[in-house]
C-alpha cells in the first residue's frame, strides 16, 4: 500500500530527454518506477533510458497506456503540459517546475478539480513511496533520510524535507510515502487534499506535515481533524515561527499578509485540533513516539489500533 | 513585485479607470511646478511601497505653490527614501468604496472583495464584520462576465448611475488584473465625489515575478530595494533579506533557510542577513559569500541539505569563496545532501570542520557570534582605558568628555 504512486502506476515522462529529465528518469526506474513512455515534441523515435519517446502525449498513450504523467517540463510551458496530459486521460500529475505563472497555477489546480485529477506542485521534488516507487527527485540512496516505513510526510519545502524526515528516520522511523505539495501560493495539491488518501492508507499510521507560515493549508489540516476526516496522529513542523512580517522568506507562498498565514495562528489551529506541534526538526521524531504512547518503534502499530490513542494536547512541554 | 501608486494608475487609467488629475515629479522644484499646473489645493503623495503613508505624514495637502515646494523639500528629506512624489488634484468626496481583486487558492478561482466603506485596512474590518464584506469568486477560464460586476455593485448598495459606474470600473479592474499577471489589483479608496462621478483615489498593483517574462520593461529598478545589496542580490536571481544583527547566513533551500533563521532568533542570536543559494543559484557560492561580507557579520553560517544542489559542488564553491574572499569572521558549515562525502573532504581541506547537524550549526554559531561581540567589548573598554589615560596625561582636555567616551565604547 502507498499513496498516490506505486510500482503498479504506469509512468509517463513529459520532457524526458532534457538534463534533469534523463537523468532522473534513470533514478525512477532504479528505485522500481514503472516508466513507460517518454514524450519530447520533435523527438519521437529517440529512447532514454531503454524508454520510447514520443512527440505528443496522445501518441505515447496510443501504444503505451499511463496512468500518471512526470514533469520535468519549464514553468512557462508547465500549464500547456499539464493539460495535455489531462487531455489523454492522466489524472495524476506531478509537476516539479519552480515559477509556474500564479494565474496559471489557478488554472492548473481549477482544471484538475474538474475532472477529478490530482497535480502535485510545482516548485516541489515530487512524490515518493520509499523502497517502490517515485515520481520526481529524491536521492532515495541516502538511507538516512529515505528509509521504508510507516509515516506518511507531506511538505511544502524540498531542503526542510531532507531536514525533517531525517529526524523521523533516526528516532527509528520510515516513510510510506512523501508528498511534496510545494513552496508555490497556487499548488495544485493541497495538504487537506491528501488527508483521506493517507487516512485509508493501510501502510500509514500517522502522518507529519512540513508547513511554513504563508497560506491557509495548515489551518485546513486542523479543520479536517477536527471534522473528524482525518483520524491518524499529526505531527506538525512549521517554518517561519520568528520571521519578520511582510517580508517574503524565500518561497513566493511564505509571507504573512494583513496578519494572516502566521506561524503562531496555524500552530494554534493544529493544537487545537489535538495535533501536535514541533518546535524544532529534532523535537518531530520525539513527537511521533509520544503519539503512540511508545518510544519505540517496533510498538507503533500496537498502540494506534487502541482506541483513544489519538494524542493529547501537550501543554508546557514545548518551547513555544 | 508591488508597483508604486503612480504606476498603478497609469495602468488603471489605460484600462479606463478614471483617476484623478496628476504630474510626477523629482525634486521639490518640480513639485511646485506640477502644482501650479494641477491648481490648488492639491495632493503631495510621496512614492514609497510601504502601506499607511497617510498616518506617516507621506501625503500632505498643498494650497499654495510655497506651500507645495516646503512640503516637497520635507517630505524629499525624510527618512523614508522618497525619491518621486505625485502631485493630484484635490478630489471632493461623499464616499469611499473598496475594491479588490485577488485570487483563492482553495477554490482556485479569482477572488473579488468590495465594501462600500472604502479607506478601512480591509482586513481588519473583514474580522470584525465580515458581513460587510462582498465577495464573488470568478474563474479564469469564464473571466468576470458582466452580470458578476453588476451582482457587486448593486451588493454594496449602490444605486442608479453610481452603480452602474462601479461596475463598469471593476470590468476594468478585472481587465487590470489578468493583462498585468497581477497578485492583487486594488482600489482603496474608490471614490464618489459630490457631482457623482468616480475615480480612483489610490491604487496598488502588485505583479506575479513569476510572470515578468511577459512584461518587459517591469524589472524593478534600484529604488524597489531597501539596501544596494539587496538590489544586487535580486539581479543575481538569490533571494536575499538584510537586517542588522550578527550571523549571516548563507543558506539553500528557501523552507531549511528560514527554519534557521527561526533556531538562531530562539537561541539568543541576531541575524545579519537572510541569504539563500539553493536551487539554480547553488554555483554561485562565491557571490552569495560576497553579499554575506557586505553585511560586516561576526559569523558566517553556511546550513544546506540539497538534493538538485549538490553539496560537493556547494562546498568546491565555498573553498573558492574562502581562497578569494578571504573572510576574516569565523564560517560554520554544515553541508548534506547528494554528494556529502566528497564535500566533507573539499570543506576539511579548505580548513573548516565540517558539521552534520542543523541545530549543532546554530548553537555553534551563535556562541561565535556571542564570543566576537564579548571581544568586541572588552577590545572597546581597553581603548576607553588608553583614552582615558590619555585624558589623564594632557591638562587641556575636559575630563567629563573623556569618560563619555570611555562610557560609548562599552555600551
Amino acid at each position: 500500500m502507498s499513496v498516490f504512486i506505486d510500482r503498479s502506476d504506469r509512468v509517463l515522462v513529459q520532457g524526458i530527454t532534457g538534463g534533469e529529465g534523463s537523468f532522473w528518469t534513470k533514478h525512477m526506474i532504479d528505485l522500481g518506477t514503472t516508466v513507460v513512455a517518454g514524450v519530447t515534441p520533435g523527438k519521437e523515435g529517440q529512447s532514454v533510458e531503454g524508454v520510447s519517446v514520443f512527440h505528443t502525449v496522445r501518441r505515447a498513450v496510443e501504444s503505451h497506456p499511463a496512468d500518471a504523467a512526470m514533469l520535468f517540463v519549464p514553468p512557462r510551458f508547465t500549464k500547456d503540459a499539464v493539460f495535455e496530459a489531462l487531455d489523454s486521460g492522466i489524472r495524476k500529475i506531478v509537476t516539479i517546475a519552480d515559477g509556474i505563472p500564479l494565474h496559471e497555477a489557478l488554472e492548473i489546480r481549477a482544471a484538475a478539480m474538474s475532472c477529478g485529477a490530482r497535480v502535485v506542485g510545482g516548485n516541489t521534488s515530487g512524490v515518493i513511496s520509499p523502497g517502490r516507487a517515485m515520481m520526481g527527485m529524491f536521492p532515495f540512496w541516502i538511507e538516512r533520510v529515505y528509509k521504508p516505513g510507516r509515516i506518511g510526510v507531506m511538505t511544502r519545502s524540498g531542503s526542510l524535507t531532507n531536514e525533517v524526515t531525517a529526524m523521523i528516520v533516526r528516532s527509528g522511523f520510515g516513510v510510506s510515502s512523501l508528498i511534496g505539495v510545494g513552496g508555490d501560493p497556487v499548488p495544485g495539491t493541497r495538504f487537506a487534499d491528501m488527508l483521506p488518501d493517507f487516512q485509508a492508507d493501510e501502510g500509514t499510521d500517522a502522518v507529519v506535515i512540513i508547513g511554513e507560515l504563508g497560506g491557509t493549508m495548515e489551518e485546513e489540516v486542523a479543520d479536517a481533524i477536527r471534522d473528524g476526516i482525518f483520524r491518524k496522529p499529526l505531527v506538525a513542523f512549521l517554518g517561519g515561527r520568528n520571521a519578520p512580517r511582510g517580508k517574503r522568506m524565500g518561497h513566493a507562498g511564505a509571507i504573512v499578509t494583513g496578519g494572516k498565514g502566521t506561524v503562531e495562528g496555524k500552530t494554534a489551529a493544529l493544537r487545537a485540533a489535538r495535533a501536535f506541534v514541533a518546535s524544532r526538526p529534532s523535537q518531530v521524531g520525539e513527537l511521533l513516539a509520544e503519539a503512540f504512547g511508545a518510544t519505540a518503534a517496533h510498538t507503533v502499530k500496537g498502540a494506534v489500533a487502541v482506541p483513544g490513542a489519538t494524542p493529547g494536547p501537550r501543554a508546557g512541554k514545548e518551547t513555544r | 513585485m508591488k508597483l508604486h501608486e503612480h504606476e498603478a494608475k497609469e495602468a488603471f487609467a489605460a484600462a479606463g479607470i478614471p483617476v484623478p488629475r496628476s504630474a510626477l515629479a523629482a525634486d521639490a522644484e518640480g513639485v511646485a511646478k506640477a502644482a501650479r499646473e494641477i491648481g490648488f489645493p492639491c495632493v503631495l503623495k510621496s512614492q514609497v511601497l510601504r502601506g499607511g503613508r497617510g498616518k506617516a505624514g507621506l501625503i500632505k495637502v498643498a494650497n499654495t505653490e510655497a506651500e507645495a515646494r516646503d512640503t516637497a523639500r520635507t517630505l524629499f528629506e525624510s527618512a523614508h527614501n522618497v525619491k518621486k512624489v505625485l502631485v493630484e488634484e484635490a478630489v471632493v468626496i461623499d464616499r469611499e468604496i473598496y475594491l479588490s481583486i485577488t485570487v483563492d487558492p482553495v477554490a482556485a478561482e479569482a477572488l473579488v472583495l468590495a465594501c462600500a466603506e472604502g479607506g478601512v485596512e480591509i482586513e481588519e474590518l473583514a474580522a470584525k464584520s465580515p458581513e460587510k464584506i462582498v465577495r464573488e469568486r470568478v474563474s479564469l477560464a469564464e473571466g468576470l462576465l458582466p452580470y458578476r460586476a453588476r451582482n457587486v455593485a448593486y451588493a454594496l448598495g449602490l444605486e442608479g448611475d453610481v452603480a452602474k459606474k462601479t461596475a463598469s470600473v471593476l470590468e476594468a479592474l478585472w481587465r487590470v488584473f489578468r493583462s498585468n499577471d497581477a497578485e492583487l489589483a486594488e482600489i482603496n479608496p474608490l471614490f464618489v465625489t459630490k457631482s457623482g462621478s468616480i475615480v480612483a483615489g489610490d491604487g496598488k498593483l502588485a505583479l506575479d515575478d513569476n510572470a515578468l517574462f511577459r512584461h518587459p520593461g517591469r524589472e524593478p529598478g534600484r529604488d524597489y530595494y531597501d539596501s544596494a545589496a539587496a538590489f544586487e542580490a535580486a539581479a543575481e536571481g538569490i533571494p536575499y533579506l538584510q537586517f542588522d544583527g550578527d550571523i549571516s547566513l548563507m543558506c539553500a533551500g528557501a523552507g531549511l533557510t528560514t527554519v534557521v533563521y527561526d533556531l538562531i532568533v530562539d537561541e539568543g542570536g541576531s541575524i545579519a542577513n537572510y541569504l539563500e543559494f539553493g536551487g539554480p543559484n547553488y554555483k554561485k557560492a562565491v557571490r552569495a559569500m560576497e553579499l554575506c561580507l557586505k553585511n560586516d557579520p561576526q559569523v558566517i553560517l553556511i546550513v544546506t541539505f540539497g538534493t538538485i544542489a549538490r553539496a560537493d559542488i556547494m562546498a568546491e564553491g565555498i573553498a573558492e569563496a574562502i581562497g578569494k574572499l578571504k573572510p576574516s569572521c569565523p564560517i560554520v558549515a554544515c553541508i548534506r545532501g547528494t554528494g556529502e562525502e566528497k564535500a566533507v573532504e573539499i570543506l576539511k581541506a579548505a580548513g573548516l570542520e565540517p558539521l552534520f547537524d542543523t541545530e549543532e550549526a546554530v548553537r555553534k554559531a551563535v556562541a561565535f557570534a556571542n564570543e566576537a561581540r564579548a571581544n568586541e567589548a572588552r577590545a572597546h573598554k581597553a581603548r576607553g582605558r588608553e583614552s582615558d589615560a590619555a585624558a589623564g596625561a594632557s591638562t587641556d582636555t575636559v575630563p567629563g568628555s573623556a569618560s563619555g567616551a570611555a562610557k560609548e565604547g562599552t555600551r
